[in-house]
């Protein structure tokens, strides 16, 4: 064995312990460098090749070009290691402390509901329309075939202006503004903010949401009602839950009816949130009044329709069991972010 | 409305249970709001009676007694009451008896108290829910046969609390509600006999009616002599049952026939009346009457009294006079049965705070017809109960009666309405069921006469409702859902702002909800409205919330403050709201406008440097600046303002093609005094339509380069007032070949540069050509010509 032979097993050890220890690709170039590179330790030694006694000559080629070899492996290796991610400096990760969170926005309660009914409704064929908030009489009351004497006109329930305008107490006037300005059929459903003069409490509020729902086309009737406020029930609580219809009294609908759903806590075998009945109760609905349809100049005898509508406030505090409404409009983050 | 089964059993046979009636009347729109049971004794509770009393040998208050039940040995019962002595006749609740109580049932066994056996309990009435009293056993008539049951003495009644609609005020008796459900339950519903003595003493001037366009009808009887006492025991259940509390006979009398078949009536004392007759007409201006609840009200013509020859006797239809009424004094009696206009009483009762079971009716409308009935009813029955004779003939004076309604009735138009198969026999046979009148009956329809009690009753839609109704809702049949499209997506007009807000809510803020009613204060918070600019309300809840929000600044600040006092302190709020104005130069009436408010710690859940980082001044416009990104609004700038919502000096205005759509920065100290809070807050408002108006859907692609871009930076020593968005635009107008972008990474300003007013500042500029690798030297001679007219013509010091 020559000193060359030496040189090369001294280096390949050297390497192997270096190329297990580097944590960084520099470090591997810099391997590199020193051994392999222009003014490495490689080009020196086939220099040094020349000065070998011809029986030697063939071993320690076959010892330098094994060893260039094997240190091209080792570095190699070493990079896959790194590459591989193993080996990073730095500080070690401790898994349990907090991420960076990104940002996450919450939708409001009312929102929701009102954004979910809309997406049903959509699905069924109704596009959305709006109407002002600050309302008159006549979109408001009269023409919706309400008694003068009625007492929601009264001011003790309803909010006026000194012009005589009052503040929209339903979204039943967007029915007559649309009805006024489209010719049958119509489909539409109607979200929005309505006001009434109720001191705010648990259950009430100076303003609140509905959606309003209204279909006039020729054969419409009281089972095209019951259908899509059946389909309605399914989309948004589920295939078992059950509707009801139970006769009420509108001024601008003839059948009028109330709906109810089953109830969604106990599906109909009575409980607190149901006051044991079973039955929850929704909203109000109707056949529109034939002096509805005469009022906004659609002739009766030729189309019929349907209304409904419902309070958002009231399926959102049933969906997430809020028990006082007064919760919506505080605005508490601890409040909005579980929604 | 409370109706009484017993009672209501006395016109209509009622042969299912209480849960079957209530649904059933519940589905045919007569809404049930509550069902209380009383006096339901148990089965199993049989009369006793107490044959020795020992004391208990182990106890201080118990006692042992043997009782005889009428059968077999006598019981040793155990109990605790003090008035178990021998020889009264008392309930016994025998063994196997089961009470069921709100708690739940409780079953009587054969037990042992203190030691001794107990074969039975004695109850005391409110054991046995005929009333409160516990003070002692209920003692029973002592002439009773022992063993009898106690629930034959004191059959159970239910008390069942109705909502009635205000287009069936013929609901708001039991006879009208025996009519629906002898419908319902098909079983004939039948009046009690009325008999009346004839007479036909004439009675000249009784009644007069002045004001008949108010007094559709005034009947006025005379009974002399009556005995006015205590009820008897049926009448006084009766009015019990539904909750009224029993006066005298003759008022009883009264108020049962109203409750009965829902004709208010009046009893005057004729003695009481000056000249013995009664004026119904109009009040004179300022004529003041003291009615029986001891209000003193001050009238005007638009008020219909009932008068003596002299003052106001009665609030017509509303309340009778203090000093009119039926007292124990009282011998002759004037009985009123009349017919008054709905509008008027309700009217006269709003606004005098006055009302009644009597105005209830009135104000819905009573039945012309059963004016008279009523009339006799009650004559009937005082005579029955306090005896005296009828002093005059029947005084009927009336405007005639009205006409009634007749409605001509399509089969095929009902059934269309109600989409149900209702054949015309049944159609037919609702309406006689309901009592209504049917003619005319052919196989295409019939022609319906509603009765004067239906005053509801008016078109086809009307009979359909009443088919529908009676035929069961449950019988509508489930059909699949069909609709024509009736409109396009396009003109949904919610689906844009629903997008906005989605957006909003996808850069992590939390959505808000306020009223829209707010006080003058958080109104002018928003300083860039006066009070002119509000919109009033006439009849506001509280003049704290008198006025409609001009916008939705001020609701933000109370909520930002309630958060804060609520260490709530890390706020990222907006909200989507109508706002409201009176100057149409600000903005016309209605308009929808967009609030977001940042305040507090950046990243709250992380630790050390990160921790201390607070939302500053470019979080919000970068709020915006991505708002804008996500809504394709791309011609916007930002311009310095002075706001006095706002801290000078930080503040912008937006400006959106043009047009002003708000502004936002941090929020003017005076604002926010007096908050728990060290951290600054950031507020936005914008004009929603002004952003929706400027969303005009994304472009057109635009194709990118796969070759690689090449980097140059400069820097340079900058005076302090040129911006940003000058240097931008200086290399932007440059128009240099291949320039992709230019990237500002550094600004940097020390105590000597801030002396010198000026800031260092370095860009990066990024080359890159579409259809080939630039090269080195083309890159540098572009980069070297631009940083020599940087030098020259914005005054910069390259580095």
């Amino acid at each position: 064995m020559n000193t060359i032979i030496e040189k090369i097993n001294q280096a390949l050890a050297e390497v192997e312990a270096k190329a297990a220890a580097v944590v960084d690709a520099a470090a591997v170039e810099q391997i590199r460098i020193d051994y392999l590179g222009r003014n490495g330790l490689f080009p020196a030694l086939s220099k040094e090749m020349g000065g070998v006694t011809p029986e030697e000559r063939r071993e320690t080629g076959r010892a330098f070009n094994a060893g260039r070899s094997r240190i091209q492996e080792l570095i190699d290796a070493a990079l896959a290691r790194l590459a591989s991610g193993d080996g990073a400096k730095g500080e070690a990760i401790d898994l349990t402390l907090p991420g960076r969170r990104w940002k996450t926005g919450h939708k409001h309660p009312i929102t929701i509901l009102a954004d979910e009914c809309v997406a049903i409704f959509r699905r069924m064929g109704f596009i959305v329309a709006e109407g002002p908030e600050i309302e008159d009489i006549f979109h408001n009351f009269d023409a919706l075939n309400t008694p003068q004497d009625h007492p929601s006109r009264d001011p003790q329930d309803t909010f006026y202006f000194a012009d005589g305008r009052i503040l929209r107490t339903q979204t039943s006037p967007v029915q007559i503004r649309v009805m006024e300005s489209h010719e049958p059929p119509v489909r539409i459903v109607a979200p929005g903010r309505v006001f009434r003069r109720d001191t705010p409490d648990a259950t009430h509020g100076m303003n609140f949401h509905q959606i309003e729902g209204l279909y006039i086309d020729k054969g419409v009737s009281l089972a095209d009602l019951k259908s899509v406020l059946q389909a309605f029930a399914i989309e948004m609580y589920g295939p078992r839950v059950k509707i009801r219809l139970r006769p009420h009294f509108f001024p601008f609908t003839e059948p009028s009816v109330e709906y109810d759903f089953s109830c969604i806590m106990c599906g109909g075998k009575g409980c607190p949130v149901c006051k044991h009945s079973g039955w929850i109760e929704i909203a109000g609905a109707g056949m529109v009044d034939p002096a509805v349809l005469k009022n906004v100049g659609y002739d009766p005898e030729i189309w019929s329709g349907y209304a409904f509508g419902m309070g958002i406030e009231r399926l959102a505090m049933l969906r997430y069991r809020i028990p006082d409404l007064r919760l919506l409009y505080e605005n508490d983050v601890r409040f909005l972010e579980q929604f | 409305m409370d109706i009484s089964r017993n009672w209501l059993a006395q016109y209509v046979a009622i042969d299912c249970d209480i849960p079957t009636l209530c649904d059933k009347l519940t589905m045919a729109g007569i809404e049930v709001e509550a069902v209380e049971s009383a006096g339901t004794v148990p089965t199993g509770v049989v009369v006793g009676r107490i044959l020795e009393r020992r004391p208990h040998p182990d106890s201080d208050h118990m006692s042992v007694c043997r009782v005889d039940i009428g059968a077999g040995e006598p019981l040793q019962i155990v109990c605790g009451a003090p008035n178990c002595d021998a020889g009264c006749v008392v309930p016994v609740a025998t063994i196997g008896t089961v009470f069921h109580t709100p708690e739940g049932d409780f079953k009587i066994k054969k037990s042992k108290l203190r030691g001794v056996e107990s074969m039975g309990m004695m109850c005391s009435e409110k054991e046995l829910g005929l009333s409160d009293n516990h003070e002692g056993l209920m003692i029973l008539d002592s002439s009773l046969k022992l063993g009898t049951p106690v629930e034959s003495l004191f059959p159970g009644d239910t008390r069942i609390e109705i909502e009635v609609t205000p287009n069936r005020p013929d609901w708001l008796s039991m006879w009208g509600v025996a009519r629906d459900v002898s419908c319902l339950l098909d079983s004939p519903a039948k009046l009690p006999e009325i008999t009346v003595p004839e007479c036909h003493i004439p009675a000249p001037g009784l009644v007069t009616v002045e004001a008949p366009d108010l007094c559709r009808r005034y009947i006025g009887r005379v009974i002399r002599n009556v005995k006015v006492g205590p009820s008897p025991k049926w009448l006084r259940e009766r009015l019990e049952s539904i909750g009224l509390r029993s006066i005298n006979n003759v008022v009883d009398v009264t108020n049962f026939v109203l409750m009965e078949l829902g004709q208010p009536l009046h009893a005057f004392d004729l003695d009481k009346l000056e000249g013995g007759r009664v004026v119904a007409r109009r009040a004179r201006s300022g004529e003041r009457i003291t009615t029986l609840d001891g209000k003193t009200l001050s009238l005007e013509p638009r008020h219909l009294v009932i008068a003596d020859a002299v003052r106001p006797m009665a609030l017509a239809g509303v309340m009778g006079g203090e000093f009119s009424g039926v007292t124990d004094e009282t011998t002759d009696v004037l009985l009123e049965s009349a017919v008054f206009l709905p509008s008027n009483i309700r009217s006269t009762s709003r606004e005098l705070g006055s009302s009644s079971d009597s105005s209830y009716r009135y104000e819905r409308g009573v039945d012309y017809d059963m004016a008279s009935v009523a009339s006799d009813r009650a004559v009937q029955l005082i005579l029955e109960t306090a005896g005296g004779e009828l002093a005059s003939e029947k005084v009927d004076v009336n405007s005639g009666r009205p006409a009634e309604k007749v409605i001509p009735c399509r089969f095929d138009r009902i059934r269309a309405l109600i989409g149900t198969a209702v054949e015309n026999g049944r159609i037919v046979d609702i309406f006689r069921k309901l009592h209504l009148t049917v003619d005319d009956v052919t196989e295409k329809g019939c022609v319906v006469t509603a009765p004067l009690f239906r005053l509801d009753l008016e078109r086809e839609a009307d009979l359909a409702e009443e088919v529908a109704r009676i035929n069961g809702l449950d019988s509508v049949p489930a059909i699949p859902v069909t609709g024509k499209m009736c409109g396009s997506i396009r003109d949904d007009s919610y689906l844009r702002l629903q997008t906005l807000r989605d957006r909003v809510i996808s850069l992590g803020l939390y959505e808000c909800m306020h009223y829209s009613m707010v006080n003058i204060n958080s109104a002018l918070a928003d300083r860039r409205f006066v009070k002119e600019d509000l919109i009033e309300l006439s009849n506001p809840l509280s003049l704290e919330l008198a006025v409609l929000r001009p916008g939705l600044l001020g609701e933000m600040l109370g909520t930002l403050e309630r958060n804060i006092s609520r260490r709530n302190l890390n706020l990222r709020l907006f909200e989507i709201g109508k706002v409201f104005c009176r100057a149409p130069e600000k903005f016309p009436e209605e308009r929808y406008e967009l609030c977001i408010a940042l305040s507090g710690l950046r990243q709250p859940e992380r630790f050390s440097a990160e921790l201390k980082q607070e939302y500053d001044f470019y979080d919000l416009k970068g709020v915006l600046e991505s708002l804008f990104e996500l809504a394709n609004v791309k011609r916007y700038k930002f311009t310095p303002v002075e706001d006095a919502r706002f801290r000078r000096g930080r503040a912008a205005e937006v400006i959106i093609e043009g047009r002003k759509a708000g502004a936002f920065g941090e929020l003017a100290a005076d604002l926010s005094a007096g908050w728990r809070t060290t951290h600054p807050v950031f507020v936005a408002q914008l004009d929603v339509d002004v952003i929706l108006a400027a969303e005009h859907g994304c472009g057109y692609y635009v194709p990118f380069s796969l070759f690689p871009a090449t980097s140059r930076d400069v820097a340079f020593l900058a005076p302090e007032s040129l911006t940003h968005a000058e240097i931008v635009d200086f290399l932007r107008r440059a128009k240099l070949p291949d320039l992709e972008s230019v990237q500002l990474f550094d600004v940097f300003v020390d105590d000597k540069l801030r002396q010198e007013h000026r800031k260092s500042m370095a860009y990066q500029l990024t080359f890159r050509n579409v259809e080939r690798t630039l090269t080195d030297a083309e890159v540098n001679s572009r980069f070297e010509k631009l940083r020599a007219r940087l030098a020259a013509e914005l005054k910069v010091e390259l580095r």
